[in-house]
Order: C-alpha cells, then sequence, then structure tokens
C-alpha cells in the first residue's frame, strides 16, 4: 500500500518523517475514497487513471485493510485519537475548545442579568483570535493552510465553524460593539460612564428602602421616588442620548439597538421606578384636554351647520335637449325636480 | 328685445345660412337677461345630471386630404423612426414617474419625521409636567396650517388637482376631455398638495395620485413642449393628436401604479382595466416597459438615499413587506374564512361609499365656494388630530419598547421603557401604519386598541375622501382594512384557542384587501397590485377569492368609490357596454336634430356666427353639398371639427384671398399640430367686416368619409361603435345621405340603468 503514496501530492510529505505523523497521508483511511479524498486524489492524472478504481471497489474494507489500518494506528502510538491532525494543529483546536468552552460558561452564567458585553468581551477577542489562528496562515504558511482545511471544512459538520457563527451570531445580537472601545478591548467611556451612574442609582434605591424597612407597604414608596429622583432622570437622560447618538450614526435597523447590557440595565431600572416604585406617576390634566379636544370636534358642526344654512345652494341650469321625441321625458324630469 | 328673443329660440339659429350678423356681445346681453325666465330649469346638483363642460376627445383621426398627404409622404424607415420614439417616450416616462414618486417619498418621509419628533418632544415635555392640552393644540395647529397650504393651492390653482386623481384618469382615458387634467401646472399642485396632505396628517396616502401624476408626465413628455411654459422641445411632433397621446397617458398611468406599489404588471393591467378601448399588443408591450423602468428608477433611487445602493430593496411608495415566512402561509381550511372576509369587505366598503356619497353631495351643493373647502380641509386636518390624541390619551395599551421598531414611541402614561401601542397606529404616516399591522408580531396590539382605531379611521377616511386635497384613498382603505382584518385574527385564534394558523398579520393582509375592494371594486388589477406588494404569488388565489366576494357584495348595494364620484361630477362616461335593456331605442331617438351643418364653400360670416354663438357649443359640423338654390339639407359630404375651422379662420384660409394669391403657402397638418392642445377660442380671433363676406373651401380639411348610421340602428349598435372606435361624432343620416341627427358622446351616456330600470339623465349647465 505504501506505493500509493506518491500518488497524494496534497498531502505534505514533511511531517511524515516525523513518527507519529505518519498515518498523515495513509491510503487507509476510511474518509479516503470520498470528498476530501478523491478531490485531492483527482488532481493527479496518475492516481485517477490507476489507483483510484482500486480503492472504490471496496479493497479499503477488506479485513486486510483493516487490519492494516489497526496495524498502523498501533505502531503510531496513537489509537484513536486525531489520527488526521498535526500536533499543531490539534493544539489550536484544543485551544479553540477551552476557549469556547470559557465563553459559553461566560455568556450563559451572566445572561441575567445581562452582563455578557462587560463580562465576556476578553472571552469573545480570545475565541476570534484562536479562530483566526486556525483559519489563516500563523507561521509556516502551508501548513496552517493544510489545519484550516482539515479542521473547519473536512467534515459535513463543520462543527468549529458552526460554533464560532453562533458566537458571532449572538454578539452580534446583542450589538456588544456598541458599547466597546473601537478596538474593542474594554467598555467605551460612555459606556462605563452610564454603568457608573447606574450603579449609582442602584444603590440609591437599595439605601432608600433600607431606610424605610422591610415591612412597609409596598405601595409606599415616596422616599425612593424623592431622594433618587435626580440620578435617576440623569441615567434616563443619558441612556435617551446615547440612543440618539446612535440613531444619528447608524443607518441600518441593526444598530438602531444600544448593546445589550445597556438596554437591559436600564430597562430593569424603568421598570423598577415605575412598575415596583410607582415613581413615575404624570400628571393627568384630562380636563383641558376633554375641553380642547370637544371645542375643536364642536367647529365642524358648527361649520357644516353655518354652510347649510348661509351658503347659497349651487344650482344647475337645464338645457333643453333638441331631440325629436323628448318632449316627454323632458317633462318628467322636470315635475321631478319642481 | 323681441326680436333677439326670437333668434335665441333653439331652432332658429340652426338653420344654415340664416343668421344675420348678431354682435356677439349683444348676444351674452341678451342672453343674462333670459335667465330669470329659465328659474323652471334650474335644478339642485343630483347625480342625474350630464355637465356641458366636459367634451370628447377626438380619438377617430380626421382623415383629410392633409392627413393622407403626410401620411403618403412618410416611407417605412420614417415609420420605424416614429416607434423607436415611442420606445424612447415611454422610457422617458418610466424614469421621470419614477424620480417624482422618489421626491415625494423622500420629501413626506423627512417633513413628517419632522413634525412628528416635534410633536413627540412636545408631548413628553408635558406628560412630566402637565398641560398636554397644548400639545393637543400643537399637534392640530400644525395638521391644520400644513393642510390649509396643501388646500389652498388646490382650490385656488388648480382645482383638478383634488383628490386621487383615478376617476379624472380613467375619465380621460374614456375619452373625455377634462380640462386642465394633465397640465404641468396640475402636475406641480398635484404633486405639492399630496406631499402637504400627507405631512398633514389627514387620512389619506400618496399612491393614488401617483397614477395622475404619472399621466401628466406622459401627457407633457409626449407633446414634446410645455404650453404653460411656453417651451416647445420641437420634438415629437408625430404625436400631437388625442389618439397618440392617449396611448402615452395609458403608459403614464401604468408607471404611476407601477411606482407607487412596486407592481408593474399590476399598472399595465391597470391600464387595461380603466382605460383603453383599442388595445393593441405592441402598445401593451411599450407600457409594460414604462412600468418596469418605473419602478426600477424608483428602486435605484430610494435605495442610493436609503444608503444601500446595491440592494434593490424599495420597489414602490409602499411596500407591503416580506410575506415568506413559514407562519404566513395559509391552509386550505382558512379560504372560506377569507371568503367571509371579503363579504366583510363589501359591506364596509358599501357603508364607506354610501356615507361618502352624501357627504360629497352635500359638499357639491353648499361647499362650493374655495375659501369654504379649505376652511372644510384645515377643519378635517384639526379633528383628525384631535381624534388621534384622545384616542391615544385614552388608551391603556402599553407595549415594552424594546425589540420594537417603533419610529415615534408615545409614552405617554405607560410606564418607563413602554410605548403607548395606539400611537404605533395614529401617530405615524398611514403607510408605516398599514406596514405595522402588516408584521408586527402577535400581542403588539390588543383588540381594543384594533377596535377603537378601526371606527375612528372609517369614519375619518370616508370625511377626508373628497376634500379639495390632493389625496388618495389606497391606503386609508388598506388601513381599516388591516386593522379590522388583524382584529378579525386575534379573535379567531381566541376562539379556536389555538394558534396553529392565526397569524394576525395574514389576516391583516386580507383584511385590507377585502376593504379597499369594497371600496374601489377593482378585479384584476387590484389582485395583481396586492400580489405583487406582497411578493408572495401564492397569495394570488385567496386575494383573488376575497375581492371577487367584494365587489360582489359591495355592488349589490352601491357602485365602486371611482364610479360614484365620475357621476356625481357629471360626466359623461361610456361603460363597456350599453344598457341592457336600451334594445328599444334607434338612432332617431337617441341623436340630437336639427344639426348645424355647414356648406362645402360657406361664407365666413356664417362659420364666425355659428362658432360664437354662446348657447351651443358643438363641436363638429356635418359638411354638406353646397347647394345655393335649395334651402333643404343636401347631401353628406364630409364633418369638419370646431378646432379645425378655428385654425382655418386664424390662417385666413378664404377662397378670394387665395385667387388673388395673398396666402403665401398652403396649410398643412402642421399648423393644426402646432395649435393643439389649446386652440384659441373664437372671441380671440378678429375677423374684419370684408373678411366676413369671403368664401371658405372646406373640402380640403374635412373628413370626408365620417362614420354614418341609418335612422333605424339601436342604441346597442350605435354605443358598440362608439366606444369601439373612440367616436366624437356620429352623423345620423337618412336613406338620400342627407343629415337628420347627429349622436354625441353625451346622447348615449345618458341612457344609464338605474334602480327603476332605464333612466335617462338631463344635460345641465355647470
Amino acid at each position: 500500500m505504501r506505493t500509493a503514496r506518491p500518488c497524494r501530492p496534497a498531502r505534505p510529505r514533511a511531517p511524515r518523517s516525523g513518527g507519529t505523523s505518519s498515518l498523515q497521508g495513509h491510503p487507509a483511511r476510511p474518509r479516503a475514497p470520498r470528498s476530501g479524498g478523491t478531490s485531492s486524489l483527482q488532481g493527479h492524472p496518475l492516481c485517477r487513471d490507476t489507483l483510484l478504481p482500486a480503492r472504490t471497489n471496496g479493497a479499503l474494507w477488506t479485513p486486510a485493510g483493516l487490519r492494516e489500518l489497526a496495524e498502523e494506528l498501533w505502531s503510531a502510538g496513537l489509537p484513536g485519537d486525531l489520527p488526521d491532525l498535526e500536533p499543531e494543529c490539534r493544539s489550536l483546536l484544543a485551544a479553540f475548545a477551552e476557549g469556547s468552552a470559557a465563553l459559553t460558561g461566560c455568556l450563559a452564567r451572566r445572561a441575567r442579568p445581562v452582563r455578557l458585553c462587560q463580562g465576556c468581551h476578553g472571552h469573545y477577542r480570545r475565541l476570534l483570535a484562536q479562530y483566526d489562528s486556525i483559519a489563516r496562515a500563523v507561521g509556516n504558511s502551508s501548513e496552517s493552510h493544510n489545519c484550516a482545511k482539515s479542521i473547519l471544512t473536512s467534515d459535513r459538520l463543520h462543527i468549529v465553524v458552526t460554533l464560532s457563527e453562533f458566537f458571532n451570531e449572538t454578539w452580534e445580537a446583542a450589538n456588544c460593539a456598541n458599547c466597546l472601545k473601537n478596538n474593542s478591548e474594554g467598555l467605551s467611556n460612555s459606556t462605563e460612564e452610564f454603568l457608573d451612574l447606574f450603579n449609582k442609582s442602584l444603590t440609591c434605591f437599595e439605601h432608600n428602602l433600607q431606610g424605610q424597612g422591610i415591612d412597609l407597604s409596598p405601595n409606599n414608596y415616596t422616599e425612593v421616588c424623592k431622594n433618587c429622583n435626580e440620578t435617576y432622570m440623569k441615567l434616563n437622560d443619558l441612556y435617551n442620548h446615547l440612543q440618539r447618538l446612535n440613531r444619528q450614526g447608524g443607518e441600518s435597523a441593526h444598530s438602531a439597538h444600544l448593546c445589550i447590557d445597556v438596554e437591559d440595565a436600564m430597562n430593569i431600572t424603568r421598570k423598577l421606578w415605575s412598575r415596583t416604585f410607582n415613581c413615575s406617576l404624570p400628571c393627568s390634566d384630562t380636563v383641558p384636554v376633554i375641553a380642547v379636544s370637544s371645542f375643536i370636534l364642536f367647529l365642524p358642526i358648527v361649520f357644516y351647520l353655518s354652510s347649510f344654512l348661509h351658503s347659497k345652494q349651487k344650482k344647475r341650469i337645464l338645457i333643453l335637449p333638441k331631440r325629436i321625441q323628448s318632449n316627454a321625458n323632458l317633462v318628467n324630469i322636470q315635475e321631478k325636480y319642481s | 328685445g323681441n326680436e333677439s328673443d326670437l333668434k335665441l329660440t333653439p331652432s332658429s339659429f340652426l338653420r344654415i345660412g340664416q343668421l344675420s350678423n348678431v354682435d356677439l356681445n349683444e348676444d351674452i346681453h341678451e342672453l343674462e337677461t333670459e335667465v330669470p325666465r329659465q328659474r323652471p330649469n334650474e335644478i339642485p346638483h343630483n347625480e342625474k345630471l350630464l355637465s356641458l363642460k366636459y367634451e370628447s376627445l377626438d380619438y377617430d383621426n380626421s382623415e383629410n386630404q392633409l392627413f393622407l398627404e403626410e401620411e403618403r409622404r412618410i416611407n417605412h424607415a420614417a415609420f420605424r423612426t416614429v416607434e423607436i420614439k415611442r420606445w424612447v417616450i415611454c422610457a422617458m416616462i418610466g424614469i421621470l414617474t419614477g424620480l417624482v414618486a422618489c421626491f415625494i417619498d423622500i420629501v413626506v418621509e423627512n417633513l413628517a419625521g419632522l413634525k412628528y419628533r416635534l410633536v413627540k418632544d412636545n408631548i413628553d415635555k408635558f406628560t412630566a409636567k402637565g398641560g398636554l392640552s397644548f400639545s393637543l393644540l400643537l399637534w392640530a395647529t400644525l395638521n391644520a396650517s400644513v393642510v390649509m397650504v396643501g388646500s389652498l393651492i388646490v382650490a385656488f390653482i388648480e382645482p383638478v388637482a383634488a383628490g386621487s386623481g383615478i376617476p379624472q384618469i380613467k375619465c380621460y382615458l374614456n375619452g373625455v376631455k377634462i380640462p386642465h387634467v394633465v397640465r404641468l401646472k396640475t402636475l406641480v399642485i398635484k404633486v405639492c398638495g399630496v406631499i402637504l396632505s400627507v405631512v398633514g396628517g389627514l387620512a389619506v396616502g400618496k399612491e393614488g395620485p401617483m397614477i395622475h401624476s404619472g399621466s401628466v408626465i406622459a401627457a407633457g413628455i409626449s407633446q414634446g413642449r410645455s404650453t404653460s411654459l411656453k417651451r416647445d422641445f420641437k420634438i415629437f411632433e408625430y404625436f400631437r393628436r388625442d389618439t397618440e397621446k392617449r396611448d402615452f397617458v395609458s403608459a403614464g398611468a401604468a408607471a404611476g401604479v407601477s411606482a407607487a406599489f412596486g407592481a408593474p404588471v399590476g399598472g399595465v393591467l391597470f391600464s387595461l382595466e380603466e382605460g383603453a378601448s383599442f388595445w393593441n399588443q405592441f402598445l401593451t408591450w411599450r407600457i409594460f416597459f414604462a412600468s418596469m423602468i418605473s419602478t426600477f428608477t424608483l428602486n435605484s433611487v430610494l435605495s442610493v438615499y436609503h444608503g444601500n445602493a446595491w440592494d434593490l430593496s424599495s420597489p414602490g411608495l409602499i411596500n407591503f413587506g416580506r410575506f415568506d415566512s413559514e407562519k404566513m402561509e395559509y391552509t386550505i381550511q382558512e379560504i372560506p374564512i377569507f371568503i367571509f372576509m371579503g363579504v366583510v369587505g363589501g359591506i364596509l366598503g358599501a357603508l364607506f361609499n354610501a356615507l361618502n356619497y352624501w357627504l360629497t353631495m352635500f359638499r357639491i351643493r353648499y361647499i362650493h365656494r374655495p375659501c369654504l373647502q379649505v376652511v372644510e380641509a384645515m377643519l378635517v386636518a384639526a379633528v383628525t388630530a384631535t381624534v388621534g390624541f384622545v384616542m391615544i390619551y385614552c388608551s391603556r395599551d402599553c407595549q415594552p419598547l424594546q425589540g420594537s421598531s417603533v419610529a415615534y414611541p408615545l409614552q405617554l402614561f405607560c410606564a418607563d421603557g413602554e410605548y403607548n401601542s395606539m400611537a404605533t397606529a395614529f401617530f405615524n404616516t398611514p403607510e408605516k401604519s398599514v406596514v405595522n399591522l402588516f408584521h408586527d408580531p402577535p400581542g403588539s396590539y390588543n383588540p381594543m386598541t384594533l377596535g377603537m382605531f378601526t371606527v375612528m379611521y372609517f369614519f375619518l377616511a370616508c370625511w377626508t375622501y373628497g376634500l379639495t386635497v390632493s389625496a388618495g384613498v389606497f391606503i386609508p382603505s388598506l388601513l381599516i382594512g388591516a386593522a379590522w382584518g388583524r382584529l378579525f385574527g386575534i379573535s379567531l385564534s381566541y376562539l379556536t384557542k389555538s394558534s396553529i394558523w392565526a397569524d394576525p398579520g395574514k389576516y391583516a393582509l386580507m383584511g385590507a384587501a377585502a376593504q379597499l375592494g369594497g371600496i374601489v371594486r377593482m378585479t384584476l388589477s387590484l389582485t395583481v397590485i396586492m400580489m405583487e406588494a406582497t411578493g408572495n404569488v401564492t397569495y394570488g388565489f385567496p386575494i383573488m377569492l376575497v375581492l371577487m366576494t367584494a365587489k360582489i357584495v359591495g355592488d349589490y348595494f352601491v357602485e365602486g368609490l371611482y364610479d360614484m364620484h365620475i357621476q356625481l361630477q357629471s360626466v359623461p362616461f361610456l361603460h363597456w357596454e350599453a344598457p341592457v335593456t336600451s334594445h328599444s331605442l334607434t338612432a332617431r331617438e337617441v341623436m340630437s336634430t336639427p344639426v348645424t351643418c355647414l356648406r362645402r364653400i360657406e361664407r365666413v360670416g356664417t362659420v364666425v356666427d355659428i362658432l360664437s354663438d354662446t348657447s351651443s357649443n358643438h363641436n363638429g359640423f356635418p359638411v354638406v353639398e353646397s347647394n345655393p338654390d335649395t334651402t333643404q339639407v343636401a347631401g353628406l359630404r364630409g364633418l369638419i371639427l370646431r378646432s379645425q375651422l378655428i385654425v382655418l379662420l386664424k390662417h385666413k384660409v378664404f377662397v378670394e384671398r387665395t385667387n388673388l394669391s395673398l396666402v403665401q403657402r398652403r396649410l398643412k397638418l402642421k399648423d393644426f399640430r402646432d395649435a393643439y392642445p389649446r386652440f384659441p377660442p373664437i372671441q380671440s380671433i378678429h375677423v374684419s367686416q370684408d373678411e366676413r363676406e369671403c368664401m371658405i373651401d372646406l373640402s380640403e380639411f374635412m373628413n370626408p368619409s365620417p362614420y354614418t348610421v341609418p335612422q333605424e340602428a339601436s342604441l346597442p349598435r350605435v354605443f358598440k361603435l362608439f366606444r369601439a372606435l373612440g367616436l366624437r361624432h356620429l352623423v345620423v343620416v337618412d336613406n338620400r345621405n342627407e343629415v337628420v341627427g347627429m349622436v354625441t358622446r353625451k346622447d348615449l351616456a345618458r341612457y344609464r340603468l338605474g334602480k327603476e330600470g332605464l333612466e335617462e339623465l338631463s344635460l345641465a349647465q355647470t
């Protein structure tokens, strides 16, 4: 079977000298006749003509072939452990696995209350870098290209790609880029400011509630409303300001949102403020509204009545048609309207 | 006085050559003094009238010698150039219509955005401090003042630009010459008026007027000149006649529909359904070309404007959004439900039309002074704002702000971080509200909100249509329908206790189709328009069923809104067929008689007198053999139009002058075309006393082969000739080929199938 080796030009020769990677180009890989294998085989004219038929007709799956594979695995000292991958690639993959585990953990832990962008941006950035190093050439170019291919695209599932797409989409949906600095290292100044203010108002809420004691009736939050009004208003204004800035900056619907952390923080505060504490009691001035609206609604009635009574009704002058037998008809019509 | 009175009796001035020299001014004077005696003939306006104001278009070419000579001169290659010019004109129509639509859209978006932001800031400010009545006043005043400007320009500068313009274009394509309908001035007023009335917050849309705008653009471009601007580009002179112009106007109407809804095929079918009675394949193809160009232009310009240049995502002024998600699909079981919605739409549409009928009648009778019309429009605008405000004020339907894409969220009495759901419907341009109703996720509106909104908007829209502002009825109808359709969908999912197939957006769409169908009663074209606007062909079937049902149910009560307004305007509109029970009538009973005829060689004075007779504004005159010996009417030789006579008089083509070689050149067809379409009135043509004695030879200019019918022809037969050939005058002759009468559009249009069988309308001066 070793005779087949020269026919696999896409596979690197250099690592073969190393003991562990001697399986790299082994023709007995079960996958070889399928997608990845055939394409590289077809690249070589000799293989296409002579060797391919021999492989596809099931020669691989003969007991002899399987025995040989097992032998080779055994001799490589890596039974069942990533026979396909070079050590550099494997370490990259392992790093990606760890990174994604960390990011997943971070995202899940910070799901409620939402602190995704603040807490996980480091993880996310690292994961991006890891993915990049898999996907792009780092160090020996031909080798890493090889890595990218075998990790990212050599099977049907593309699990690494799927994972990284998931993370990207989540990040996009959360719109985290909005509250990070441009180089995405750390939170942007406005976000810091906002979170500061947010913490301040939360502290204020806590403070005032403690002062009142727990057994006070739930409706009586006047202390909170009075004392924290200033902070809350500041927070609210800042949020509105940020939103306005954001709207002006971007056109597409996606960037209309602030990042999820800020949105959620504001949302919690607002709910507390107006639902739990019932602080925002707008003055409902129903009487003047009713007065003004009924005045306006009254105007058309006056208008139509006065135009009905005073405006001269438009009359039409009938023209006598010149017809042979139209006299009878005309009389009828005249009678009807007189 | 007695002598002149005698002259004015109808029969006396119809005798040819008998008129003595009547001074024009004296004539008018006499007419004025006559008015009191005609009192019995004065009646209030009603729908059973035909106005004398409207004339017919000359779709039938006058095949006189000049015309034949010119046609013979044009060789094959020249005809090909003409054909290419037609295509170029269609492309230009498409491009310009698209650009006008873009302009309207962008300006409306910005101005409305400005207004809503202003009012929103004000409301936000006063919600905290109190004094919301000031916000209400601000909103009402803003609306009223914007609408005032819009209404002023329409009422005082160009009243024909009022309304959606679809009835007017329908009439034009039918062959009625509505004064000023395709002028540049009308276009300008229309575009500005639409912008102002939409920004003014009326319950109107900007889609209907696009059709009128497209038609004006088409009529303007195809003539290669603007009479209003007094610019003649000396191009496309071949197209300066009614026949050609009508073809281009139908292309313009199609381009307008296409730009309004992003529905090029719907546009073509609209022209087919409403317009041309002759239809040929090449014309259809050209119209389709214009439609496509129009929607593409709009799409690309708006895409560039919205910053995604290569996206091409806004094909029309209104985009219904995408209806291709899985939950938007319908199943067979739902079809009976859709048909039921069609019935509801038909009934509501009929109610809308009936209410609007009474209102329009009242407006014609009592609110006819322009200043009153402006005041009325302002009041409607103020009331619309007030109703919206009160509804929003009373609504307690709050929805979380997060995750929603509301353009102008109003908080009012909602908790922080929530918005008032009623405000998405009222505090927005109607187009946006329609799209919100189609696509907002289930639960965005509570049933109470939708119910109140439907009722209020129904009456507002009904009240608004017919005001002296330029605005369309498509979008309000869609909005009403979408609101009750969504309500229907919600209640359906309550009833069935399952939400498997009850996505309210789908029912909102069907409700919108049903309501629109119930109001305007268009069939084929509306189905295709809706289908194209949703971008989902599978909706074609339910939409068709809904529209059919709505039309059948609605027609049982009253006719469509556009037909109703055409009738109320007393327009002599010819439907597709003659009234079904009219077979007993013959041409003899239908025709007008006696007819004012001209002799082939006629005295100039006689021609001038006939033309300047104010009590008979005839436009076509049968030409008979000049036989000075007998006073009897001689055999028919041809037909000549008033416009031709005026050109002849203006150029003083008199026999004596030709004999004296005073005329430099022969009159050519170009001279007639240059005067088209605004022929000068006879009063502006000066004919001296000496010239009155000259003779004028009509044989070269008259149409020597006019269509004629014998007296025994039935009304349906005459009607068919008229409708199919686009005639203006049909001469009725006896078996000696002597002229006995003349059938015109008004003679046919006065027979109508009413509630109690065949009715006869009377002619009136309006």
